[in-house]
């Protein structure tokens, strides 16, 4: 990357602080989100946010603070942006920094720290946050000069937002924030995505041409990146069958001719047996991740592979590549279906009949026995009533994947998961953040108990800002996942899954002043699903589930993904 | 099997922490490290080799090759550190 830096005239600026150069410089670059937590070390900050452009919604922890920022950034197209204090304010927003660099999620993140004069003392609420983040992040500064603040956040959200985006870490020393200076430079934009040459787009639309069975495995990046109408157009110019990571939910909509759904430990059949069976993978924006692949060695064994990704280091990390396709991908998918339609038609008319005949056979019945609430079906029911503006903010367990498998998404924003990380807690700030990115989506948190009491704290940021977020706890008393675990692959040894003496949640939020109401049998779900969407304000709905109901079918660890364990309730 | 990898990174907070920190987090043991600073960049020759074998030097080239500060680098176009 280019990067040059210029001198301001001085005529053009007057004295300012450290601090109030962060301030200006985000109003500036049009930020007018940030979440945060103040404390000793960004106090300066805070008194010049005060008044200022800027919206600061304030979390009830830094993870919180993160996990908005995060979502927010995957709803609105933005960088999110975060901050927090030194020493604990800084190690609290850790596990939000992981979060968006395993999703490629554009954030920045301001810290404060101790003064310059006290660093590598072990002063008060003092952490080396910048080493402590060292392998999280796309990129970190150290700030020593104040005249380098304007620079550095211009800087650090284009690389936040550019190439293979992902989070940047700011660390402002206090004496840099109360430093005075009337000389700033300023950063100099370029942008460096790069195009693919055209001889790599001969040689994918080659290989797409000889390929008898061929499968468009779609990642996350395709979202990101802005490739989605690309990759619609991909699909209908082809015909040929489409299988989409977690991360990549809702760039083909679901239901649509030849999408075979999810492939993966917890994906269809369908998608799982065409991609062992594929003789080429057309992999757009994927990064060949475990939990898609299962056992690695014997992923879709007789498959070339042609890899469209921005990241070269993603070309060959895990799997070989033939055809490896550098750059942008939607300037580049673009130039692939300019050329598929200039040559010779694809022709995959059997294969698709058969993909498109698995799937068929894959469909799920939601009438389920019992009279408990099966959450597969409450799930679909919510995402098909929640109609087009639906936002689903994701936890992570088993109603994740319940999420993943049976809402409808017409949309790329319409899934926000924690994807690379998996991190328990995400679900509610996720759900803050996406309320705040879109106003008129339908955003609902789905969380489990295990996750909401990871981040309970914000129904404080929902109830003080007024945020019209529907929440739907699903509630098994378990740490479902883990549990179901235990019961195939620990020989039903349920060692610290229980949460049975969880508290009573409508009168936790109630208390924090959210309405709420609880359901627990099958015949109250229509009626509850009706209740939560149609309140103005932020509401509760609490679900009773089945323990022992597990998320089927799964690819068990270490296995291949056409060994696939199938289950029913 | 060691290869040695040439790198022209920026003097700035943190850039031999964050190249040193990827190397051996991407698997791969530093047998060696020269290393000399020129104006506001140093040039670096790490020798490494795959901790396990199996990691293959050319994708450490290209993660060394993304991060901010990196000026330039030159790496062995093996298939295999091994």
């Amino acid at each position: 990357m280019t990067v040059a830096t210029i001198q301001m005239p001085a005529n053009e600026t007057t004295a300012q602080t450290g601090a109030s150069l962060v301030v200006s410089t985000l109003e500036r670059m049009g930020v007018d989100v940030v979440f945060g937590y103040p404390g000793g070390a960004i106090m300066p900050i805070y008194d010049a946010i005060a008044g200022s452009g800027v919206r600061h919604y304030l979390c009830r922890h830094e993870q919180g603070a993160a996990f908005a920022a995060d979502a927010y950034a995957r709803a609105s197209g933005k960088v999110g942006v975060c901050m927090a204090t030194s020493g604990p304010g800084a190690t609290n927003l850790v596990t939000g920094i992981a979060n968006a660099m395993l999703d490629s999620v554009p954030m920045v993140c301001i810290t404060g720290n101790v003064p310059q004069a006290v660093m590598g003392t072990d002063a008060f609420q003092e952490v080396d946050i910048m080493g402590v983040t060292m392998p999280l992040v796309k990129h970190s500064y150290l700030v020593r000069d104040a005249a380098d603040v304007p620079a550095i956040i211009e800087e650090a959200f284009h690389i936040a937002r550019t190439g293979r985006p992902g989070p940047v870490l700011i660390d402002l020393p206090k004496d840099i924030q109360f430093q005075q200076t009337d000389s700033v430079r300023a950063f100099h934009l370029s942008n460096d995505n790069g195009i693919a040459d055209s001889a790599a787009i001969m040689a994918a639309a080659e290989a797409i041409r000889i390929a008898k069975r061929p499968i468009l495995y779609i990642g996350g990046g395709a979202k990101i990146s802005g490739a989605v109408e690309a990759v619609r157009e991909f699909a209908r110019l082809t015909g040929i069958p489409q299988v989409s990571t977690l991360n990549a939910l809702g760039t083909i909509p679901t239901g649509q001719d030849n999408y075979l759904g999810m492939l993966g430990m917890h994906g269809t059949r369908a998608a799982n047996d065409a991609v062992q069976a594929s003789d080429l993978l057309i992999v757009v924006g994927a990064r060949f991740d475990d939990r898609a692949t299962g056992k690695l060695a014997e992923f879709a064994p007789n498959a070339g592979v042609v890899h469209f990704d921005v990241d070269a280091s993603e070309i060959g990390k895990l799997r070989p590549v033939a055809v490896p396709v550098v750059g942008d991908l939607r300037p580049n998918l673009e130039a692939l279906n300019r050329e598929l339609q200039s040559g010779t038609a694809i022709s995959v008319g059997e294969w698709a009949d058969k993909c498109r005949a698995e799937m068929a056979a894959c469909a799920v019945n939601y009438n389920a026995p019992g009279d408990s609430i099966y959450a597969p079906a409450l799930l679909n029911e919510l995402s098909k009533k929640a109609g087009p503006s639906f936002i689903a903010a994701c936890d992570v367990g088993q109603h994740q994947m319940w999420v993943a498998q049976h809402c409808e998404f017409s949309r790329p924003q319409a899934h926000i998961t924690s994807g690379g990380l998996g991190a328990m807690g995400f679900g509610l700030p996720a759900g803050i953040g996406a309320k705040l990115a879109d106003p008129s989506a339908c955003v609902v948190t789905i969380t489990g108990d295990g996750g909401v009491m990871m981040n309970i704290q914000e129904l404080a940021t929902v109830n003080r800002f007024n945020i019209p977020l529907k929440i739907v706890l699903l509630d098994n008393s378990r740490l479902g996942m883990v549990r179901q675990w235990q019961e195939f692959f620990f020989e039903r040894n349920f060692s610290e899954v229980d949460l049975s003496d969880n508290p009573d949640f409508v009168k936790v939020a109630e208390a924090f002043g959210i309405p709420a109401f609880r359901i627990d049998a099958k015949d109250q779900v229509s009626e509850g699903i009706d209740r939560l969407l149609a309140a103005d304000g932020p509401i509760l709905m609490h679900v009773i589930i089945d323990p022992e109901d597990n998320v089927w079918p799964l690819v068990p660890p270490g296995k291949n993904n056409a060994e696939m364990m199938e289950g029913s309730r | 099997m060691s290869n040695t990898i040439h790198i022209q990174i920026d003097r700035a907070d943190g850039s031999l922490q964050r190249l040193i920190g990827l190397v051996e987090r991407r698997g791969f043991e530093i047998h060696g490290m020269n290393m000399n600073d020129v104006g506001d960049w140093r040039t670096l020759a790490l020798t490494v080799a795959s901790r396990d074998g199996t990691r293959c030097i050319d994708n450490l080239g290209r993660q060394i090759d993304r991060l901010f500060g990196v000026r330039r680098i030159e790496a062995p176009a093996s298939a295999n550190a091994a």
